[in-house]
């Protein structure tokens, strides 16, 4: 019961930060500079981890793929399933978790140091909302990455199917390719840039969160980090299902 | 005292079942070098708190150029925090910039109408004044603990502000810097002759720059005064806990006993 009612504070928590941040930065510009410093480090750092990732998970989607429907004689199809599972739901969520546990968490391990070293003291003092000098750079670039991120890790998907069903397999390439275009709309893409914003907007708040509350001291950095993470990708996942019932129930 | 920018009134706060401060009253002077004293873990960085309104008082009024700082809107706060400054314990120094953009980031936050160069010449001349020419470019990081006490300093001081509080500015510090702190501090009363407030436990050099002594104990104000007032107190706690800090036993003598609890 004291876990229930001590997440349920915690969420409280969260809302109100948002809701402070809203107020504090809704008609500022973001703090100059910093949103594409941001935006470069959130890209670069996640990319490495993120197309190795993906990589992997689509060779494995096409060997899965090819297992289930080769007793039933329809091995064609699994372009069509690379691109549905791949396009409409795991990039999106690959890039969203690689995001929170590389740019996640350095947020939450700044902004926890920043809170240890008494530096979000220092910018009250000075006048300066921490909420709006801290967070809005970071969602600013978040939310300008994501997509770019989820479309990168859609291609590396398709690609290294396509190269598992065609080297490995012994699957036609064109045949692949055909039930796999055929089967990915432009809106599939746009649900899946969608859902990679409202990720992005997930992780930034989460994690930022975890840094501002966190506790002092090298135990409390570490604890926000990793509470930064695990959060993160559990809401993201649980909105993931939301957000596939709006743009596809 | 009609003219005091800060006033503290019946102040109460506790965190849990821990009363940190309990009642504590009184008014600090305008253009004056007030010194909080007390032991650690007495409610010294818990008042200074309650002065810029980093923490709320339980009940009473923290009144600051006559804000109640407990109770007013968070605009009304801010406004208050642009007329002063505070020099943090360890200088609260942003390491992602360097030691003259960290003096200038209140004058870019809060003083867009000053020009590049109008703000670079404010930056090099705090740095003059906390005895740092040059430094610039310096990374923070680079910089000894000394130094960013020094440009905690300058930043406190770069945007003219009328109140200036200093949270333990000798902690940390080898006696030689120390020293060098109060000396800066010293000096700077005389420069600029703003209101200072100095938190310290370690009141061999606070005593020297302050001309007014704050004195807490277990969350009660016990002594407030002028400096001889206070240095020349009946009080026994305080003539214990200055004797402890301004007058070294000879060797062989017992260290002053354990200072009391009152109720």
């Amino acid at each position: 019961m004291s876990h229930l009612r001590s997440a349920l504070a915690w969420l409280g928590g969260l809302v109100w930060f948002v809701w402070d941040w809203a107020r504090a930065s809704i008609f500022r510009r973001p703090p100059a500079g910093a949103t594409l410093t941001e935006a470069y480090r959130i890209g670069v750092q996640s990319l490495p981890v993120l197309l190795t990732i993906s990589l992997f998970v689509g060779t494995n989607l096409a060997l899965q793929g090819f297992k289930a429907f080769q007793p039933l004689g329809g091995q064609r199809l699994v372009g069509m399933f690379v691109a549905m599972a791949g396009v409409r739901e795991l990039a999106p969520l690959i890039a969203a978790a690689m995001v929170a546990a590389k740019a996640g968490t350095e947020m939450a391990s700044q902004i926890a140091v920043m809170r240890t070293r008494e530096q979000i003291d220092a910018l009250e003092v000075m006048a300066v909302n921490p909420a709006w000098f801290l967070v809005t750079p970071r969602l600013y670039a978040i939310v300008l990455v994501m997509p770019a991120l989820t479309l990168i890790s859609i291609f590396v998907t398709l690609v290294s199917s396509l190269s598992v069903s065609v080297f490995q397999l012994g699957l036609n390439a064109s045949t692949f390719l055909e039930f796999a275009t055929g089967s990915i709309r432009v809106y599939d893409l746009l649900a899946a840039e969608v859902k990679a914003m409202v990720f992005a907007v997930i992780i930034c708040f989460v994690s930022c969160y975890c840094g501002f509350v966190s506790t002092r001291g090298p135990e409390g950095v570490g604890a926000a980090t990793n509470r930064a993470v695990v959060v993160s990708c559990i809401v993201c996942v649980s909105f993931n299902y939301l957000v596939s019932q709006v743009l596809y129930g | 005292m009609d003219d005091a920018p800060i006033r503290i009134v019946d102040v109460h706060k506790r965190f849990g079942e821990l009363v940190v401060l309990n009642g504590v009253s009184f008014d600090i002077p305008r253009g004056r070098t007030t010194a909080i004293i007390g032991p650690s873990g007495t409610g010294k960085s818990v008042m200074l708190k309650h002065i810029v309104g980093l923490i709320k008082p339980d009940s009473g009024q923290v009144r600051v150029f006559d804000t109640d700082m407990g109770r007013a809107r968070e605009a009304d706060v801010y406004r208050v925090r642009k007329r002063l400054g505070m020099l943090f314990q360890d200088g609260a120094l942003f390491d992602s910039l360097s030691t003259g953009e960290n003096i200038e980031f209140p004058l870019r936050q809060h003083h867009p109408e000053l020009s590049v160069h109008e703000r670079r010449d404010r930056v090099d001349e705090v740095l003059e004044m906390v005895e740092l020419p040059g430094l610039y470019d310096r990374p923070t990081p680079a910089l000894s603990g000394g130094q960013r006490k020094r440009v905690g300093l300058a930043r406190a001081i770069v945007t003219r502000p009328e109140l200036v509080l200093f949270d333990e500015p000798n902690s940390g510090l080898d006696p030689i810097t120390s020293d060098a702190i109060d000396a800066l501090i010293g000096h700077l009363k005389e420069t600029l002759g703003v209101t200072f407030v100095v938190i310290s436990h370690d009141i061999v050099g606070t005593i020297n720059v302050a001309d007014h002594i704050a004195m807490l104990y277990q969350g009660k104000l016990i002594a407030w005064g002028t400096r001889d007032e206070v240095t020349h107190s009946e009080h026994p706690i305080v003539r214990r806990f200055l004797g402890r800090n301004l007058i070294l036993p000879h060797a062989g003598e017992p260290g002053p006993a354990r200072l009391p609890t009152i109720g």
